[in-house]
């Protein structure tokens, strides 16, 4: 059996990307920087095939790359999930597949990640590039902001470094791998952004896809549904369903008294069926709120809502789990009657 | 049934000051009534140094078990973490404030064997502001009774005590452990009150305020829709569905009426809001079966609360021998 790795270095290939080589070489220099063992795990799809053969050539030079090639694209919330998979570090980086911040800042962030935090993330500072970019980022940081206790800067940044037993506590919501800070924050763990020098590459103007931003904003809205009501479905779809109703009833009321005291005709005015539409999509929300508690009622007991760290309890107690034999002599243990 | 006999369940949030005192006093009432307890503390990630000195404790005491929450995580996760790990067959919750006194701990299990369930604690003389605590409480008390129809003087206080195959088994999340005797009494649960002594806080500083009356409400909404719904679900759904459909056909009925005695065409008007309640009908009977459909498929069912709070004789034979002696 070999000894696992200080650090898996996860390398999602991502449509946007770099020479495969070169960059391999100076992320490797960067961590190198640090001493520390290390191991890099490349996911990709099937038509990367070009990237694939670098890599296989890299690989047999003996360098410590492990290759996982997905047969379908699935996003990229599922190379990195592939990528967790196939790595043994202790120590989870991910890096991308393209230069954002400078590689020689690698190897502070990494050590930064072996400190008391759970999880680093870069955060391009000073930030350059074109004002463009600048700004789609800053709108998408005031939004979370707004809405949430936000503390990250630069959620933009894909350079990641976070201890491993993070996996197996962290549900990720779907393929939102981008707010990977927020929901480890989010479940408690302490996340600490790190400045690092943004990279020259990473500075010229890159304009998406509409398809792209709309994809973004439907991430927040789910991200903050998720994050402030997901145990209380009621709260919000009671607070729109209720002000919608309130409305639409105040707005058909109007229109009946208007009708019966002073004449004015009811039946060729649109503003009724606005005032109707109302009452009738209030009680919709209403209803799909309540449907949204009885889910969270019903699987109430297979959630669980609390975080543990630590377990503090006198070592010779009489627990069931631990049954070391040199405490057993000293510990009176309870006769166990029929535990159902 | 457990392991042992009392657990008793204190959330800390930031109670550096309370938490030795409080540890001791529980210790004392505990030990008063028999060596076979457990107390739980949940440090619910509290900031000061309420960890530390509840570490301490806990390396000393065999009967104190710590849990402590990577984050804030709220007070009725914390009640669930340690009724989760509680190992008792009665499970005792309390504030770490200090302003229960556990010396009341023993009428509460005298209560819980005479055969209730849960035993609530009743502050009959509040040590608290008056404006903001205690009005602000009797209102919700007495709102809560009539939205329940079982009045419970105090639901507000956390010194209570449950029959632990019962409180391990109710779904408990977000807020809600303020209305668990509401919510148990619905469920058909036998609720004693006792009254207790009340303390002013002598240390710390309170975590509630006025502004959790509009989520009290919420929740009351939802604890009462959950539970009577929860032996026939569709049911409600299906009268909504049936009113809005009746509504749709007076509305049709109406249209057509007047367009006859007028010669005219139906109105635009009439039979578009018909054929939006009868859409609104559909909708609600679509719901009232998915409500079905997850019902069916959870745990939150009616017959988990009609087992959970059933007594059974004890079985024939049984039944004599006990009639004799």
């Amino acid at each position: 059996m070999t000894t696992n790795p200080n650090v898996s270095v996860v390398v999602p290939m991502t449509k946007r990307h770099d020479d495969v080589i070169s960059l391999y070489r100076e992320y490797k220099s960067g961590i190198e920087s640090t001493g520390r063992s290390f191991e890099f795990v490349y996911v990709l799809e099937t038509h990367f095939e070009e990237q694939r053969a670098d890599l296989e050539k890299l690989r047999s030079e003996g360098e410590p790359i492990r290759l996982v090639v997905l047969a379908k694209s699935y996003g990229e919330g599922t190379l990195l999930s592939a990528g967790f998979a196939y790595s043994s570090g202790d120590l989870i980086l991910i890096l991308p597949a393209f230069r954002q911040i400078e590689t020689s800042e690698i190897g502070a962030i990494l050590e930064a990640a072996f400190g008391s935090a759970h999880m680093v993330v870069g955060r391009r500072y000073p930030r350059r590039g074109s004002s463009f970019n600048k700004i789609s980022s800053k709108i998408f940081h005031m939004l979370l902001r707004s809405m949430l206790e936000f503390p990250f800067r630069d959620l933009g940044c894909s350079v990641r470094a976070f201890k491993r037993d993070l996996l197996t506590e962290l549900r990720i919501f779907g393929d939102h791998h981008l707010f990977l800070p927020l929901i480890a924050h989010i479940q408690g763990f302490k996340v600490i952004e790190h400045d690092a020098a943004q990279a020259k590459a990473d500075t010229r103007t890159r304009i998406y896809s509409a398809k792209m931003y709309i994809q973004r904003l439907l991430d927040i809205l789910t991200i903050i549904f998720l994050a402030r009501f997901m145990r209380k479905p009621l709260r919000f779809f009671g607070l729109v369903g209720s002000v919608t109703l309130a409305v639409g009833g105040a707005a058909t009321l109007w229109l009946i008294i208007e009708r019966l005291f002073f004449d004015v005709p009811l039946a060729d005015r649109p503003a009724l069926v606005l005032a109707t539409l109302m009452v009738v999509l209030g009680i919709q929300l209403l209803a799909v709120g309540l449907i949204g508690e009885l889910i969270i009622f019903v699987h109430a007991r297979d959630v669980k809502e609390y975080m543990i760290s630590e377990i503090v309890e006198r070592p010779s107690e009489i627990t069931v789990t631990e049954s070391s034999a040199d405490e057993g002599a000293t510990l009176t243990r309870l006769p166990q009657k029929d535990a159902v | 049934m457990g392991l042992v006999r009392l657990s008793v369940v204190v959330p800390l949030y930031n109670e550096e000051d309370n938490v030795a005192l409080l540890h001791r006093s529980v210790s004392d009432a505990l030990s008063s009534v028999g060596d076979s307890y457990e107390i739980i503390f949940v440090d619910d990630g509290s900031s000061d140094r309420t960890f530390d000195i509840a570490r301490d404790l806990a390396r000393e005491d065999k009967h104190l078990k710590l849990i402590r929450f990577r984050c804030n995580c709220g007070q009725t996760p914390a009640m669930v973490a340690g009724i989760d790990h509680a190992r008792g067959s009665i499970i005792f919750t309390m504030d770490g404030d200090l302003q229960n006194d556990p010396t009341d701990i023993p009428a509460f299990i005298e209560k819980i064997e005479e055969g209730y369930d849960i035993v609530v604690g009743w502050r009959h003389n509040r040590q608290d502001k008056l404006l903001t605590r205690v009005l602000p409480s009797k209102a919700a008390n007495w709102l809560i009774g009539k939205v329940t129809g079982v009045p419970i003087k105090d639901n507000g206080c956390s010194l209570k005590a449950y029959r632990a195959d019962l409180i391990k088994n109710i779904p408990l999340y977000s807020e809600m452990h303020r209305f668990i005797p509401a919510t148990m009494s619905l469920a058909g649960t036998r609720v004693a009150e006792i009254k207790v002594k009340h303390h002013p806080r002598r240390f710390g500083v309170s975590k509630y305020g006025l502004s959790r009356i509009y989520r009290v409400l919420i929740d009351l909404l939802i604890i009462r829709a959950v539970i009577l719904w929860s032996a026939r679900p569709i049911l409600s759904f299906a009268l909504a569905a049936a009113f809005t459909g009746v509504m749709s056909m007076l509305l049709l009925v109406y249209a057509a009426v007047d367009a006859a005695a007028s010669g005219l065409d139906p109105s635009v008007m009439l039979i578009g809001l018909a054929l939006m309640f009868g859409a609104l009908s559909m909708f609600l009977m679509a719901l009232g079966l998915l409500s079905q459909l997850i019902y069916e498929t959870g745990n939150g069912r009616s017959e988990t609360f009609a087992m959970l709070t059933a007594r059974a004789s004890p079985p024939v034979a049984a039944a004599k021998e006990g009639a004799e002696r």
